[in-house]
């Protein structure tokens, strides 16, 4: 890796690479025109990705390559495309630390100098025009080809339709070519906001942070933030409960004989299940990196650096939150799609929070995570029988169990719970007194509830926390 | 109503001018109405050829009038013959057009990789319930919320698999009992339910790779042995050998698509596969020849278009395959995997892609590359075993020949790209990089580019395009 060979593409690479795709301008035949499309993507590949010190490939090059993800119409190509942008992102990062590439060399202990590189003009699948001109929105769509705030947006709206189709008999190809675009996408989000959060901490740089595309996206007023993040949660609920349940669907039906065509069925119902459950991480990873930048964008609030331009948004969080409780039906798909234990431990302490009686718990709204004894504390609420009468008067027993169950998982999938370094001195929230106090508070909600019917989830928690206690 | 204007709908409009409508009629030009004119022009035509056959007897007559109508006519014929002629040409053009971009006959790689998927092995879950989680929780007083009983235990596992408890609770225990190792294993390879086989093959990758960098180590009573792979790839119905072309059709038509396989759990497989190989640190499943094996399979994989949406996963698998290897281990290695490669996929459009495929990420996966691109050339020529004959054997192929067969100097040109992009090592050889080179040229000049031969445009722009690479970076 290189440090400062961004831009040099020279340009008689990038002609006789793009010179591979012009030769199709006169060609009617879609299979050529695929053909040729494969050979620039293999030469790019081979151009820009085998030598070592390769410059980047120029804005024109990213740009077809993208446009090849976001209209072909073959598998092969979309895979292909897919996977050459990742390759070349993580080869030609559009945002980096100085030193994180010196580190290699030097001691890692030399880290106060890290510094922001943002690579000028740089390709990127976003484009966020001015806002106001409703003739840039076409001018893009020609001539970048980046999608802007509305665009993806809408791809997330679609993101919710793909598992109605692709239950449908006859796959298409469009929900599989949305997916892998809407990856690539979040990928890419990330590979910028991860650095910039990071310098973010580091140097208390909000202005970095601030024009990082995420928080771009999500201050465009061409889109309602809000709607974002609902459809984000929809999207994230119905893609997951296609993949937990397709045992059947995908199988190919008869009513196609060419076997070409059944070919590339075959394909797409061997690809689709795996996709979806990328696609789905996606939209999680999506989620809490703007979790995340609200929490440092709170930082930045608190310490003053941010400006009346930044604007006034509702934290994720609370949107998701409201979410939850207002729409029941998302509230336990939600969280059986959820697959971040903090987030999820979180979450569920939040909701619970709102409907324990005051006087048992003060229900100060911790502002910090590593807050004490919050899962703990809402265990011992449910070993009282008056408090677990009032809970279940507002959810019902059934929910109930559910999250407990969801949040005792989250809790055993902690990543620091071996190494018990802030959990040992908190009595409540250590392995075997949350087990325990998992199996009184189901033991508490059958005393209130007589004709209680444990759903096989919470059974299951059950035993794991019983068989934990015992082998621990 | 009736007052409306607009409403030619109306009947008192249609009633107040029943003449005028049908008039109105008339000044639409129908189809009929050409075909007509053209039957009437058609007559008129031959009317007049009859007249010229007449009049040109008496051409020479000082009949001006006839004169000036021979001429008109003559004038009229030339016309429509040059517009014949113009009319041929651009036809014979486009279909030269078509025929030099469109090469009806560019082949779509693709080799039928499985047959018919057999029965898989039956499992019993009674096994399971010697397992010591499961015993010492029966009597335990927390059953009485439970209600575990040895009939219900086999759904009520599977709830622990895809919920993932199983995975928190043998972590916790630091121990995977037998029992419970080969219940999940046969579940991800051969369970038809994908909640079930995608639980099961991250509950086997995270037990695989828990021992790295943790303090807890992992004890796995039992671990599945190269042969039990094999054994579930069979099922699936793969086959060493891809059947021929011709032979294909038949084949397909015997096996009904549902038992073709390969299953949705050759995911599992795959991903399985791709995490053993990374923990050949903590664990001994394969041995270096049966990784070898392993790659081959992947590569043959890469090659079935059934398994197109795959390419990423598979393309990991191999890259982590690849990287089994100790690097004194490889260069042996990747010879043996490049020559059975080269003896078992067919030297037409297949063995491209399977040079394509290969990632080029790391230098053991580049010599790979390189050394297949190689071993797929020598198989082209008889009797040549070094590399300079086969770069001299190129250089005398006469490209202007009709019999030449450009397809094949695709695939040369192709292959001798990846082998000396891909091998650091060939850079050096100046004599063989002269030879490329020349041969490179003859590939843009020998063909012209009227040459309406299938591949010929082909050729020449990939020589072109190489020619200009190649001197871009030994000017660089």
């Amino acid at each position: 890796m290189g440090t400062t060979r961004r831009r040099g593409g020279n340009g008689g690479m990038e002609e006789n690479t793009m010179a591979i795709l012009d030769t199709s301008c006169f060609s009617k035949s879609t299979q050529h025109i695929a053909d040729d499309r494969l050979s620039f993507l293999e030469a790019v590949r081979s151009g820009f990705l085998v030598p070592e010190n390769a410059p980047a490939p120029t804005n024109k090059i990213y740009k077809e390559i993208f446009q090849i993800l976001k209209v072909e119409n073959s598998l092969y190509l979309i895979m292909s495309s897919y996977q050459l942008l990742l390759e070349l992102d993580k080869r030609f990062p559009q945002v980096y630390l100085s030193t994180a590439k010196k580190s290699e060399s030097s001691s890692p202990s030399s880290l106060p100098c890290n510094e922001l590189v943002v690579v000028e003009e740089a390709w990127s699948p976003f484009a966020f025009g001015t806002e106001f001109s409703p003739n840039e929105k076409e001018d893009h769509g020609k001539t970048s080809g980046s999608l802007d705030a509305t665009a993806f947006h809408d791809l997330i709206k679609d993101l919710v339709e793909v598992a109605d189709e692709a239950t449908t008999e006859v796959l298409d190809i469009k929900p599989l070519r949305n997916m892998l675009l809407f990856q690539y996408l979040v990928s890419f989000l990330e590979g910028d906001f991860v650095i910039r959060n990071l310098a973010f901490t580091e140097n208390s740089d909000w202005v970095t942070l601030r024009e990082s595309l995420l928080n771009m996206i999500l201050v465009s007023r061409k889109i309602t933030y809000k709607t974002l993040i609902k459809d984000c949660l929809s999207a994230m609920c119905q893609l997951s409960q296609f993949s937990m349940d397709s045992s059947n669907v995908l199988t190919p039906s008869d009513t196609e004989s060419p076997e070409v065509t059944e070919k590339s069925h075959t394909a797409l119902a061997i690809a689709l299940p795996e996709v979806i459950k990328h696609t789905c991480v996606s939209v999680q990873k999506f989620l809490s990196m703007i979790i995340e930048l609200d929490s440092s964008k709170k930082a930045a609030d608190m310490e003053g650096w941010t400006t009346r331009a930044d604007g006034v948004r509702t934290p994720a969080m609370e949107i998701i939150m409201d979410e939850l409780t207002y729409d029941k039906n998302i509230l336990l798909p939600f969280f059986q799609a959820l697959d971040k234990p903090k987030l999820k431990l979180d979450m569920i302490v939040q909701y619970f929070q709102k409907y324990i009686p005051k006087t048992s718990v003060r229900t100060r709204r911790s502002n910090d995570s590593t807050n004490n004894s919050t899962f703990g504390g809402v265990l011992k609420c449910f070993s009282n029988e008056n408090n677990t009468k009032s809970i279940i008067k507002k959810i019902n027993t059934e929910v109930a169990q559910l999250l407990l169950a969801h949040a005792f998982q989250a809790f055993i999938s902690l990543p620091c719970q071996d190494s018990t370094e802030s959990k040992e001195d908190i009595v409540d929230n250590s392995l075997p007194e949350i087990c325990k106090n998992m199996i009184s508070a189901f033991n508490c909600l059958k005393k209130t509830d007589e004709h209680i019917v444990i759903p096989p989830f919470g059974k299951e928690a059950l035993f794991t926390a019983a068989v934990m206690l015992s082998g621990v | 109503m009736e007052d409306d204007p607009f409403d030619f709908e109306s009947d008192a409009l249609l009633a107040s001018s029943p003449v005028v409508a049908p008039k109105k009629r008339k000044k639409v030009i129908g189809l009929d109405d050409l075909l007509v004119d053209h039957y009437k022009e058609k007559n008129r035509v031959i009317e007049r050829e009859s007249k010229i056959a007449k009049t040109k007897k008496t051409y020479n007559s000082d009949d001006d009038e006839d004169g000036r109508v021979a001429k008109l006519s003559k004038y009229v014929d030339e016309c429509h013959e040059k517009a014949q002629i113009l009319l041929l040409f651009f036809h014979y053009l486009s279909e030269f057009m078509t025929k030099l971009s469109d090469e009806d006959d560019v082949s779509i790689w693709g080799l039928q990789v499985f047959g018919n998927q057999k029965s898989p092995p039956s499992f019993e879950f009674t096994n399971l319930q010697s397992c010591s989680i499961f015993h010492s929780f029966l009597n335990h007083e927390v059953n009485s919320l439970v209600e575990l009983s040895t009939e219900s235990g086999e759904t009520f596992f599977e709830g622990l698999l895809t919920n993932g408890w199983l995975l928190k609770l043998v972590q916790k225990c630091g121990k995977v009992e037998k029992s419970i190792a080969t219940w999940t294993f046969h579940l991800m390879l051969y369970s038809s339910k994908e909640a079930l086989r995608s639980a099961a093959v991250n509950f086997w990758c995270a037990i695989l790779l828990k021992n790295e960098g943790e303090s807890l180590s992992l004890k796995i009573d039992w671990l599945p042995t190269y042969l039990e792979l094999n054994v579930a790839l069979e099922t699936y119905g793969y086959l060493l050998n891809s059947p021929k072309k011709d032979s294909c059709d038949t084949e397909m038509d015997l096996g009904d698509s549902e038992h073709v396989g390969p299953p949705q759990n050759i995911r599992a497989w795959i991903k399985y596969i791709s995490t053993c190989s990374q923990t050949r640190n903590f664990h001994f499943v394969f041995s270096t020849s049966e990784v070898e094996e392993l790659v081959v399979v992947i590569i043959r994989l890469m090659l079935d278009r059934q398994l197109l949406g795959l390419s990423m996963d598979l393309y990991e698998c191999m890259i982590s395959l690849i990287n089994f290897f100790k690097d004194e281990e490889w260069s042996a290695s990747c010879t043996k995997i490049s020559k059975s490669i080269a003896s078992r996929i067919p030297l037409d459009i297949n063995c491209l892609r399977a040079v394509e495929c290969i990632p080029s990420v790391c230098l053991h996966s580049k010599q790979l590359r390189s050394e297949i691109a190689f071993r797929f050339l020598l198989g082209y020529f008889d009797k040549v075993e070094d590399e300079e004959e086969v770069i001299r054997q190129l250089t005398l192929i006469n490209l202007k020949d009709k019999t030449c067969d450009l397809f094949r100097i695709y695939n040369y040109l192709v292959l001798t790209e990846n082998w000396f992009l891909y091998n650091p090592m060939m850079k050096e050889k100046t004599l063989l990089n002269e030879m490329w080179g020349l041969y490179l040229r003859n590939c843009c000049c020998q063909i012209n580019i009227t040459d309406t031969r299938s591949y010929a445009s082909k050729v020449r722009s990939k020589a072109s395009y190489l020619v200009q690479v190649t001197s871009d970076t030994m000017i660089v």
